[in-house]
Formats: structure tokens, sequence, C-alpha cells
């Protein structure tokens, strides 16, 4: 078989014949043209059934050509579920059907027909509500049954590449069909730059496909004038193949177009996203061969292919009569066409259909579709219409493999929804419509409920230019609402035959049929958003494009509720379904580096995150990691070492109250500070919470220069520039983190290595004494000194510009040679520190810890009359503490060393956890910080600390520092 | 997204904004008793309608007040901190009985 | 200028292995190296400046003033400075003095790099010595903070377009403007300085300052971004050249 449906040309205008592509459809070798989608390509082959539906696996072939139904969704070897009607064919794709098993063509699960009415509506509430432990029996059958594609783990996936880009426009117009392109042409005119957004390859929408006259020239000769047209105005960028998924607040705009997903902001916005045909209810209505008028009508403009042989139509309106011209000039045969309406319009198109000799049944419906193959329809029952929604009985028998539906339409209003518009039932076209819009949105053509082709281009017009001028464009005048709009008795209000043996589906995607919904109300839920849970009708992939009005009509029937003052259900972007790739983009993970972060690499350091930077660990292979940290804690203890402490916040606070401002953001005092000397600094927040520490130093009576943590110092920046914003003091601060990069050189022989290349500043003890600061030169590079003592030996701080970091570092190294220097990580630091019991914000603090918890009363200034968290503070230190930091050994020096997080008992209970342990290298046990019980904190007193595994071992409270009591060493 | 008018900057996407608190006067510490500082501390009007905040524009660590809607999501309007807070701040020394004023 | 090799120097840009390893011949300007071409001929280089080239200007001299009075304190020493924030001033010897707020300048030399006007207000800059103190800002070490690229060629706004949210085409975002945002969800500062040709004539180029800490990671943003549209490194040479 090959592509035994193929027209020739000019059918086809998206199909290019010379160039051919072929492709593999359930072991079927399936050829086409380049410009067909895989279901276009499938159908010229007589490929009909494509997939089998969601729970009775019945066969399911095209039903909109348009991408708007589940019937289509499809298996590829990388990607389950993507519409057949909307991707392309291309050479070598592996195409699979979607829910059935055994064979495709011989579905062993199809049984589940048989006993369909043992699968209630509201199966799942039924089944498990009460019943819980059934799950257990249902869920492996459930979990096989249903669910849509497959993501195969051992599939051949490549990597893709996705990114982003943000577009920027005046006015956005979202359709490119008739009204779209009338509006972007209205609003370009007046000098707007307009971005217009099509969803197909091609512009033009109905106006591609669909017939308005009985010559059938008036849709190309209308898409040629705009083309003509368009070409040449200024200010139109067209996106074809781009699907908006949402509309959200202040214009903003997604848009999916290939890998790239971009984010249009535009000052107004035009919806020209037409309306979605709409199926009838009988029986079989499901099959293959029964399909959207318009959908055969894509088949044979779009792609070239044949949608059958003989057809019968359904009809409620104009629109079938041109389609049934279009099935004529295709070479079909049109054996009836039973029209709803009692007496039909002799309209030319259906004097010209009359004309053809076609037999025109009216008042009457289809009651069922027939089938003989399992997989096709081969006939049609024609009957009188009786009543609203009956039929006669008898009925007459046609045969056919194709069955058009042609009776009515809805909005696709879902972008106007995420916009915020409100929707009414128009009485007139029995359809609805938007009747309330945001600001700045605008609605055109047949989403705005206006159908005549003129009456299309004249609103699109109107809508381009009220855009335009929202956008600040000047335009003279805004033509008034579209009166004559052409929607009446385009829509039919009952096309909907429910029949006595069923299969007379309302929701394709879900395998819904009339009773199911009759039931579901029956059951109480007897409005559209509880019938929607309950039934799951209009949750599927196509969202209710098709089962929404259906339902409602449905429900105002049973509930005696006028349809006027009901609404479909909301809808929610995205419009289609986005793929994780356009979310994430391209990752943007900005890490921050230090000027000697490739020396770190160079030394073999293992490198970790802190806050936005990378550190070094330590240096070292994984494998060696203990000796590794303990070799540099020695290094450091014994001898020398050298650690970039570049990520450490850097601020300048400059200004005559400049002492004020710390006074006021710190928990110390600093007006009386000396020049040339640093002192701690804390901070906590109004509540009186620990936030941040670390050092000012004086460098000027108008100058410290304070130092913050790695990550704090941007939120320490931010509340200092939040209180000064209030507080109006004459001081400025900077946040000179990244400017400065830094090492500490600790160490007893630290000064020994530090002289050879620091010349101009007296390093001896009484010069630069413990806790002094001085600038001056390292190496001829300016800097900055600090004597601190985090680490607990003599040791300097040295800051310098950042683009000498690196010079620093390799000057130092090679000065440290003679005395073995050693670079040392995060890691033998944290060791270091722990020794001296100094607590590092956020790790020994969390967000509760008050001065008193962690036990730094020593930290507040008495006597100055405020600082942020002072009140506070003193509030808390009236009250009695819950829990409080502190130095711990462990009672058994055999037991292991606690981890961080570990928990503190008392009795049973919880009362604190473990903050920092560590077996130290330099006092031979392990020392650690904890939370215990407040009674429980003098110095002695033993706890219970729950380790791995459950075990309980002792915890003795300490006093600390645990390395050199007395800080006899850093003041060296 | 949202776009914010930034007094500085111009409007921008509101992802380059930190949100800052509502503004509300800060008691004098000194003469609040204290149920009425957690009151002030941890306690939020929270009422529909206009609120007056702070916010921050991440990228210059600009501080500025905005007026919103938070019924409708609107931002009203926008403003320099100057605006509300144009004199200098002081805190009076503690007195020996513990209470202080603010000027 | 000799070649010369960027460890040679005791400043250096954070990227100098990047421009290494695209080839770069450095000379020296402002006591570092920096990248003078990439190998091209000088047409070539010229003609992707004119399309979309990206440069590393991170060691040319820069700086800054920020606090209360610091207008007025450049402006006493002879630096012309507009009412308007987030507007970039050009100044008599090819410098630019961006106000990136009220009291907050941003001071890029001239792709002379010559630096004599930031060692002239750098030691002009003393702490004022008693009341009535005179309102003078504070000198900001810009020259380490920031990273400094320019990205040049018509393609450009384009390419912004994929990592910043700002519409920077040229229609919007004027020569001279300034806009303080996120790149590549970093904050950054963009500049649009056109280079100048004769008759009025100018090719589109921005200045791009950004955390020093995070050049590496931007510098590779920026080339992968500008990947669609044959963005090519060049050197300080094509950028002075194209004002020829």
């Amino acid at each position: 078989m090959s592509d035994v449906n193929r027209l020739p040309a000019p059918f086809g205008r998206l199909i290019d014949r010379s160039e051919t592509v072929s492709f593999d459809f359930e072991g079927r070798t399936i050829s086409g043209f380049k410009g067909d989608t895989i279901a276009s390509a499938l159908c010229a082959n007589d490929q009909w059934m494509i997939s089998r539906s969601f729970k009775y696996h019945r066969p399911r072939g095209v039903l909109t050509m348009a991408g708007q139904d589940a019937n289509t969704l499809v298996q590829l070897a990388d990607e389950p579920n993507c519409l057949a009607d909307k991707y392309p064919a291309k050479n070598g794709l592996k195409v699979k059907a979607q829910n059935y098993f055994g064979s495709f063509d011989n579905d062993m699960a199809r049984v589940v027909e048989l006993v369909h009415r043992f699968l209630p509506v509201g199966f799942y509430y039924k089944t498990f509500n009460e019943k819980k432990q059934s799950w257990s029996f249902w869920e492996p059958i459930v979990r096989a049954m249903t669910g849509l594609g497959a993501i195969d783990p051992k599939a051949d996936f490549h990597e893709s590449y996705y990114d982003k880009q943000y577009l920027f426009a005046d006015v956005a117009v979202i359709g490119g069909g008739p009204a779209g392109l009338a509006a972007a042409q209205a609003a370009a005119e007046a000098g707007a730059e307009v971005i217009l957004i099509e969803e197909n390859v091609a512009l033009g929408g109905s106006l591609g496909y669909a017939r308005f006259d009985a010559e059938g020239v008036r849709a190309s000769r209308q898409l040629g004038d705009f083309e003509r047209v368009l070409a040449g105005t200024k200010g139109v960028e067209i996106m074809t193949g781009t699907i908006c998924s949402g509309l959200f607040s202040d214009n903003w705009i997604p848009l999916i177009k290939g890998n790239r997903f971009y984010k249009l902001r535009a000052k107004s916005i035009v919806v020209a996203t037409g309306s979605i045909e709409q199926p009838a209810v009988f029986r079989n209505n499901d099959l293959p061969g029964v399909i959207m008028a318009s959908a055969a009508q894509r088949l044979i403009r779009l792609y070239g292919v044949r949608p059958g042989r003989k057809a019968v139509i359904l009809a409620a309106n104009d629109d079938a009569y041109g389609a049934a011209l279009d099935l004529i000039d295709a070479g079909l045969t049109v054996a009836a066409i039973a029209d709803l309406r009692p007496t039909v319009p002799q309209t030319p198109l259906v004097a010209a259909v009359a004309a053809r000799g076609i037999e025109i049944l009216a008042g009457h419906g289809i009651s069922e579709a027939l089938y003989s193959a399992k997989t096709h329809i081969s006939g049609a029952v024609l009957a009188p219409v009786t009543g609203e929604g009956t039929l006669g009985g008898g009925g007459k028998s046609v045969a056919c493999d194709l069955i058009l539906m042609s009776v009515g339409f809805s909005p696709a209003g879902q972008l106007l929804h995420h916009a915020g518009a409100k929707f009414g039932y128009c009485r007139q076209s029995d359809m609805f419509q938007p009747v309330e819009l945001p600001a700045k949105v605008h609605a055109a053509g047949s989403v705005n409920n206006v159908y005549d082709l003129g009456a299309v281009i004249a609103d699109g017009k109107r809508a381009g230019l009220a855009a335009a001028k929202d956008a600040g464009l000047n335009v003279a005048s805004v033509p008034a609402a579209i009166t004559e709009k052409g929607n009446v008795g385009r829509t039919h209000p009952w096309p909907i035959f429910p029949h006595d043996r069923g299969f007379d589906f309302v929701d394709f995607d879900e395998d819904l049929k009339y009773h199911d919904l009759i039931n579901g109300i029956a059951d109480g839920y007897d409005n559209v958003e509880l019938l929607k849970r309950y039934s799951t009708v209009g949750m599927g992939p196509s969202q209710g494009r098709h089962s929404a009005v259906t339902s409602v009509r449905i429900v105002s029937r049973e509930t005696g509720v006028d349809i006027a003052g009901m609404s479909v259900t909301t809808q929610r972007p995205p419009y289609t379904p986005e793929k994780f790739g356009h979310l994430a983009g391209r990752v943007f993970d900005p890490g921050r580096r230090t000027a000697m972060h490739h020396r770190h690499l160079e030394l073999g350091a293992q490198m970790m995150p802190a806050g936005v930077w990378w550190r070094p660990a330590y240096y070292g292979g994984k494998a060696d990691r203990t000796n590794a940290i303990e070799t540099e804690v020695k290094a450091v203890r014994e001898n020398v070492g050298l650690i970039d402490v570049s990520t450490l916040g850097g601020l300048d606070v400059r200004g005559p109250d400049a002492a004020e401002f710390l006074n006021r953001m710190y928990t110390f005092s600093y007006t009386k500070q000396p020049i040339g000397r640093s002192r701690y600094v804390l901070m906590t927040d109004n509540a009186g919470v620990i936030t941040d520490d670390g050092v000012a130093c004086r460098f000027h009576d108008e100058h410290f220069y304070v130092t913050a943590t790695t990550s704090g110092v941007d939120a320490v920046y931010r509340q200092m520039l939040f209180w000064n914003a209030q507080w109006r003091l004459d001081v400025d601060v900077a946040n000179v983190t990244a400017a400065l990069c830094g090492v500490n050189i600790a160490g007893p022989k630290s000064r020994q290595v530090l002289q050879k290349v620091c010349t101009d500043i007296d390093l001896s003890p009484e010069g630069f004494p413990y806790m002094g600061v001085k600038m001056g030169t390292v190496a001829g590079i300016p800097a900055r000194l600090m004597r601190v003592g985090f680490v607990g030996e003599l040791g300097y701080e040295i800051h310098v510009p950042a683009g000498f970091g690196e010079a620093l570092w390799d000057e130092l190294m090679e000065a440290g040679k003679p005395e073995g220097i050693r670079p040392f990580g995060v890691e033998a630091q944290r060791v270091l520190r722990l020794e001296k019991g100094h607590i590092i914000v956020s790790q020994d603090t969390d967000g509760l810890t008050n001065v008193w918890e962690a036990d730094m009363p020593w930290a507040l200034a008495k006597t100055k009359p405020f600082f942020v968290g002072g009140r506070s503070t003193e509030i808390m230190g009236k009250m009695k503490l819950a829990r409080k930091l502190v130095g711990f050994t462990l009672k058994d020096s055999g037991d292991p060393c606690p981890e961080e997080c570990h928990l503190v008992l008392k009795g049973e209970e919880i009362v604190g956890r473990i903050t920092s342990a560590v077996k130290s290298p330099s006092v031979g046990k392990v020392v650690g910080l904890a939370y215990v019980h407040g009674d429980d904190s003098a110095p002695g007193t033993e706890f219970t600390i729950k380790v791995q595994g459950g075990r309980r071992i002792t915890g003795v409270v300490t006093k600390y520092p645990f390395y050199d009591p007395e800080n006899k060493r850093q003041e060296m | 997204m949202k776009v914010m008018n930034c007094p500085l900057n111009g409007p921008r996407n509101i992802s380059e904004f930190a949100w800052g608190g509502e503004v509300k006067p800060m008691p004098d510490p000194a003469t609040m008793g204290d149920k009425e500082w957690a009151a002030w501390l941890f306690l939020e009007a929270n009422e529909a309608g206009l609120v007056r905040e702070w916010w921050c524009h991440v990228p210059t660590s600009y501080w500025f007040i905005a007026e919103r809607n938070n019924i409708t999501d609107e931002i009203i309007k926008t403003y320099p901190a100057t605006e509300l807070f144009n004199t200098r701040v002081e805190f009076a020394a503690k007195a020996p009985s513990g209470s202080g004023e603010k000027k | 200028m000799n070649a010369i090799n960027p460890t040679s120097l005791k400043r250096r840009s954070f990227i100098y292995r990047e421009l290494v390893k695209l080839g770069a011949a450095f000379g020296e300007v402002n006591g570092a190296a920096v990248a003078l071409n990439f190998g091209a001929t000088r047409e070539a280089e010229l003609a992707s400046a004119r399309r979309l080239a990206l440069a590393d200007l991170s060691v040319l001299p820069h700086a800054g003033f920020k606090g209360r009075g610091t207008a007025e304190w450049l402006t006493a020493q002879g630096l012309s400075i507009g009412p308007d924030s987030n507007i970039a001033y050009g100044q008599a010897g090819g410098e630019l003095a961006a106000r990136l707020a009220p009291a907050e300048i941003f001071l890029l030399d001239s792709l002379a790099g010559s630096g004599a006007l930031m060692q002239r207000l750098n030691s002009a800059w003393k702490w004022a010595e008693a009341a009535p103190r005179p309102q003078q800002g504070y000198p900001l070490p810009r020259q380490d903070s920031h990273g400094w690229f320019m990205l040049a060629g018509e393609f450009a706004p384009e390419m912004f377009s994929k990592m910043c949210g700002v519409d920077l085409r040229r229609d919007r975002f004027a020569d001279g403007q300034i806009a303080q945002t996120s790149v590549a969800k970093m904050g950054a500062i963009i500049i649009r300085a056109d280079r100048k040709v004769k008759y009025g004539r100018a090719h589109a180029a921005y200045h791009v300052l950004a955390d020093i800490a995070s050049a590496e990671y931007l510098w590779s943003c920026l080339l992968d971004a500008g990947e669609e549209f044959g963005i090519k490194p060049v050197g300080l040479t094509a950028l002075r050249d194209l004002e020829q």
C-alpha cells in the first residue's frame, strides 16, 4: 500500500511533492511528502486508525487535523504523547500507537468494552473512597490499562539545547487567520510594532482550508490579498509554528517555537484564536472515519489527502455545504446530507450542493455509525429528528466510510480565560462569547463570536486599531463593535443524540459517554465544576475543547438551570503541554570564583560550594580526605598555612555617622573604637535573632571596613541600606566583597613569611598587635592587613584588589617555600575554629538563635540607646532559656564522633542538637558545639546524644576554647 | 510576570525586585511595653485593599516604596523612600530609669 | 606594545586563561595584559566587530565614586555630569561618567586606556579635614569589583534578548543610556556606547559591567548566546579601529 489517498495539486498547499519522506508506523513503512504531518501521511496511506482510546482501547483516528484532540497522540522512540496531526513527518521516525496490548489491530483489552457497565462514572471515588485497601488490588490493573504514552528509560535520548529569549512589541496579535491578519495590518498601519503569532506552519487560518463561496475562490483570493499587503507593511514580525501557551499579568506572553521559549512583553494584545468545531453526540461517534467537516477540508486543502471515498455529512449550518462541495471537488461521493434543521435555508452554498444532485435530508440526524471492519466505520443510520435530542425509530442505513460533523463551533477562548476575560452564553448564536475583557486585551473574529468573513475582517481591523491606541499610538478613531456578526445559525443548540446501546461519546479523551454524565449528575454532582472532577470530563489532554460545551448543555437540561447563567469550566495555562526543557531553558547558574580559583585547581583542591561561591574544601584526592585535612590543620598549628578568604563579605562604611550607624546595626559599641583596631560585630534582626557576624576594622575616624559571612553579606548590605533609608544618617555603605580578595596566612611562622614580602609595615607584636589593622603593601600590591584569630594562631588577613589576587597568592606561596607553607581549605578551617570554639552563624545558629542562647551576652553594649534587635534581646533576656549553645566533649573516648544535627535528648524529649563536632587533631579528642536544655548548660553536666543507628552516647558540657584556652598563640 | 516601575530604573520585570514588608513605623522601643513590642513585631494588619510596602530593586540594591491594591493586584504607584523618610532619626540616650525617647 | 604574557604582570583579568585559549595576543595597558587581537586579520576582526563580537576590557582603567556630594565634587574636578540617572555622560578625554544613581558615578576610561582621569581624581580625593565638612562622596574600588566586557556589532541587541529582560534594541535604548538589570541571572550594568565614525555614523556597541567573580561564567554565557549570530572574540585594536 502506498499513498493511495493522495490528491493531485493544487490540493495540498502545505506539502512539497518534490521531497518525499518515509517513516515507520507500527512496522509499516509510510511514505509522504515534506510538509506532511504524521497523521496526514498516515491518512494518505489509508492508515486511518492512529491510536486507541484511553479506557476502552477503542480505535481512534483523526478528528480535527488541528492538534486539538487526543485521538492522534502517538509514541515516538524518545517522546510520548506527540500530536500526530501537528508533528511533522520526518525521515526515520519510529511511530507507535498508544494504549493497546498485544497487537495494535487486535487489541486484547478491547474486551473492556464488553464490561463497560462495570466501570461506572466516578469509578475512583466509588471504589477507593471507602474501601481503601482495594487500591492494592486495582493499582496494577489501573496503572497498566490507563495513562498515555510511556517514557522508555532505555531509549536513546539525545541531548537537546533549549533556550529562552525575550521579545518586545507594541501589539501582539495571537492567531494568523483572517481576524488576526486584519488586526496586524491595521495596527501596523497605525504605526505599531506588531508581532503576529500563528500556531500552524502557515498563516491564513480558515482562509487556508475553508470554503466561503460556491465557486471556492474567495478564501485564496483573500489570503493572497493579505499576504501582498503584509509584505509591503512595515513593522509586522510574523512568527509561524509558534504556540502561545498563556496570557499573564501586564501582557506577559509565553511563546514556544521549536526548542526556544520566548517571553514576549506587549503593550496590548489582540486575541484572534478562532473557534473550535464541535462534535455531535451519537453512537460510535468516536470511531475512525467520523471527523469534523473542517478536518476533512484541512486534509484536502492543506495536505492533498482524500479523507475517504463515500461520505455522509451531519449538518446544522451553511459550512457543511461548503465542505460538501470540497468533497465533491476532491472526487468523493457524498451519499447524503442529514441536516438537523427542520428547513434548510436556500443559501448559495446549499443551492450549489443541491444543483449537484446531492440528497439533502432536512430535519434528520445520525443515530449510529456502523462498522464492519474492526477499525473503521462502514455506514451511518439516518433518522428523522423528533424532538430535542431524540430521533425517530427505524432509520435508513447508508453505506459510507466517512462521516463529517458540521454542527457548530465554540470560541477558542483559552487565552482570554487566562487573561481574566469573562464569558457568557449568547442566545442568538447558541455559543459562549467573551462579555468582559481585561484592559489592553482585545478579541477579534470567531473567538469574539463573529463568523461572517467580511465581519471577521472588519472586527480584526477594529481590534487592531484599538490595540494600537492602547499601545500609545495616535489612532484617529476606533470603529464601533461589529453588530452584524453572521453568528446566527452556525451552532446547533442540541446536537446530542444518546443511544440505548451507548458508546455515544461526549469526551473522547476520557472515554465518557452520555450516560456517564447523566449518572454523575444523578450522583449529586450537578454543577459543571463538580461534574468535571467527579467524571473527569474535560480533564484529558484536549482539556474539554470538544466536551465542555456539551457537558454544560447536559447539566443545564438535567438540572433545569438556564444555560445563559452558566459558564464552561475554568481554563488555566498552559494552552498546550510544555516540555520541561522549555521551562528550564538554558540553565543560568552564576557561580562565583575567587581570583585564586585556578591556583586551587592546579594544587588539586576539591572544590565545594559556599553560598554562591566555590571554595577549596581541602587539597588532595578524595580518598585521602581525612589525612589531607589533618595535615592542613597540623601545618597551621605548627608551621604556616595559607587560606583563600576572598569570599568573606566586605563592606566599606564611610561618613561622619559611620560609628553611629554601626552602633545601630550591631550589638557592640563602636563610637570609641580606636583607629587601627578591629572589633567583633554581631548582627541581630528585629526579633533578636542572630543573623551575621564579622569584624569592623577602623581605618579612619569615618571609615570602617566591616566583614560579613560569605553567605550573609548580600543580606547584610541590603539590610543596612534598608535601615538607613529610614534613619537618614550621613553614611555611605559600599559592598566591596568581590572587589577585594584576601588570604589568611596563619601559623607560628606566618610573621616570618610575611615580612619577606611586606616591608612597609612594622609586623612586630608591638607594632602590629592582635586585633590591629593596617594599610600597606604586600609584594608591592596595595593591601589592607588585619590581625585576627579565627583559627587561633598568629595570623594575618591580607585583602587586596581582586585583580591582584592571583599574584598575591603566588608571591606568598613563593615566599613561604623555605618554611614549607601549605594551602589549607574550608574543612581544615572549620576544625581549627571549632578547636577554638568560634561559632559559625547559620551553622551553629539557626533561625531562632538569640544572643542568650548562643551564650554571647558579652557582645552586647549595655548603655547605647538602640540597636536593631536590642529591644527583643532585652525582652528575651528576662525569659527562661529553653536551650543553650555549649561546648562539649564525650564521656567515653571510645564513642564515635557525633554528626551535625544528631539529636540531644533529655529523657526521651528532644531538647537540642549537635551543631558542629570533630575529632580534634590538636587536642586529641572529640570536641563540638551543641544545643542542650537550658538547665543542663553548666560545665560538667552530662547529656544524651542520639547518634547514627539510634545509639545513645553521653556528652559532657565543657568550657571552650578547647585549644589554647588562654588565647596566647593568636596573640604572639 | 508583572511589571513594576522602579523610581530609579523604570519599569522592570517583578523578578528584579525583592519584597521588604509593609511600611509600619517602629514604635519607640524604649517606652513600648514588652507585649506591645511583640505585637508590633509579629502581627501584620494583612488588610485587603491598598497596602504600602517596601520593595528593593535587587540589581541596584535600591529601596523604595510601592502602593498596591492586593485585591486587584494593581501597583498604584511607586516612589523614593525619601518621600516618607526625609529627616534624620535619633534615639535618645538611655536614661538611668531605662526609658528613652525617639525624637 | 610588545607581546606579553598575562602572568608577567601582577594585575590580571579574571578571564585571561580563556583569552589565552582563544589565541589572544596581549599588550600592556594599566599595568596588565589586554587582548589586542585574536590572530585574525585586521579586516576580519573589524568585520566581526561590526557583526557581533565580544571583548574583555576588564583591566582597562575604571573607577567610581559614591555618596552624598559625589556629583558636585566631580563637577568641581572638571567633569561634565548631567542631572539624570542611568545616563553615561561623555568626558573630554573620551571617558564616560555613568550616573548610576543621583549620588553614584561609575567612570570608564576611553579605549586608549591611559587612566589619566582616574589617576587625577584618585589623587585629588582626600578625607575632608574638619567641619563644616564638604560633601564629596567616596571612591569605590570599581576597577576590581566589576569585570568589563564590550559587546559590539549589529546583532548585539538581539543577542542580549536571550539573557536580559530589558529592551535594548537600538530604537528603544539610546546611545549613552544605562540599564542596571539582570543578565543571565547576574546583576549587571549595560551601557550603550556606540563607536562613532565620521558623518554621524556609528557602530553598535555596549559596555557590560558585572561581578568580577562571575566573569568567566558571564564570558561563556555571552559567547554561547552569540553563537547563532557567529560571535567572535575581538581585541582592543579592532574596537579602537571601529572609530576610524
